[in-house]
């Protein structure tokens, strides 16, 4: 009756997608931090929330970004997919916007600037580089031995 | 007989009331992301493991959430009630650094937080009368010098609403 504007009191939520078998909705975990009152010590306590996914890009094991709507969509259906924000598999670093994999670069920063034309391969291109063991006057391999 | 733990003072409510990042009201989400090895990561490892229970102590409607492991590079992710999100990058500072960095960009001031304190303490008026939970007394009958409380003691007839009444009736 009073609360007009959302029909939660979490207006923005972060959880993981754990389940995407219903129609556009993705059920998605958020974890809190709640205090032990006897321990002293913040412990994830879990809920599930239900999300309204239009556009069904939620896989499980994403970490989504939900908002609050302004009114219930259904019994359970209270927030919608505000954004993703890791999507399993497919992290991308914010600070370089490169795409990532644990704790690697997928694609190792280059120093050269490789271009590959459409009708060339890598190895193609490698054999333009005219690497070989031969001594010539490039710069000795830089010793890699851990010592 | 010693506390258990690494550093048990982490788990005392005298440390946790000490944290001082109060952050501003439109903070709503607070993401870490971190590494559980290498040196860059070390001050991100240890704000984690110092400064985040104070953080969920003085602001427990903000949601505090850890990933482990996701990117090469530590950082720190607000995500405010507009929809604005602040990254902050932590690569290679100390944790110290990072906590005061942190309030300064989204914590509250020390003067707002006096005023927030005044203010709170204007409620605790002893001129407010009612439950025992917000104000001091609840009936004007708890102190002394004024009329006690007609359900102790009877008042005296020329008081009660029913002799006034009765007098009120026989005047017309």
């Amino acid at each position: 009756m009073s609360v007009k504007h959302a029909s939660v009191h979490a207006k923005w939520i972060i959880g993981r997608v754990i389940g995407t078998k219903m129609y556009k909705t993705a059920k998605v975990r958020v974890t809190r931090l709640v205090l032990d009152p006897y321990l002293l010590k913040y412990y994830n306590k879990r809920k599930t929330y239900f999300a309204h996914d239009a556009l069904r890009q939620c896989t499980e094991g994403d970490i989504v970004l939900l908002k609050a709507l302004p009114e219930a969509r259904s019994k359970h259906v209270k927030h919608e997919l505000a954004e993703i924000v890791h999507k399993v598999g497919r992290v991308v670093d914010p600070l370089t916007g490169m795409s990532v994999e644990g704790t690697q670069f997928v694609e190792p920063p280059t120093d050269l600037p490789l271009i590959l034309g459409e009708d060339q391969t890598l190895s193609e291109k490698l054999q333009e580089l005219n690497i070989s063991t031969a001594p010539s006057g490039a710069d000795s391999p830089p010793a890699q031995n851990p010592t | 007989m010693p506390m258990k733990g690494r550093f048990p003072i982490r788990r005392t409510l005298e440390y946790l009331q000490k944290g001082d990042i109060v952050f501003k009201n439109r903070v709503k989400i607070m993401t870490v992301n971190y590494n559980t090895h290498g040196e860059l990561s070390e001050g991100a490892r240890k704000f984690v493991f110092f400064n985040i229970p104070q953080i969920q102590y003085k602001n427990q409607w903000v949601q505090v959430m850890m990933f482990k492991n996701m990117t090469p590079s530590p950082f720190l992710k607000f995500y405010l009630d507009d929809g604005e999100q602040v990254l902050v990058d932590v690569e290679g500072k100390d944790h110290k650094h990072i906590s005061d960095h942190v309030r300064k960009i989204l914590g509250k001031t020390e003067e707002v937080l006096q005023a927030e304190a005044q203010a709170k303490m204007q409620e605790s008026n002893p001129a407010n009368f009612g439950p025992r939970k917000y104000c001091l007394r609840e009936c004007i009958c708890e102190v002394d010098g004024q009329v006690p409380c007609p359900g102790t003691t009877a008042l005296p007839k020329e008081m009660t609403g029913k002799y006034r009444t009765k007098m009120a009736a026989a005047q017309e």
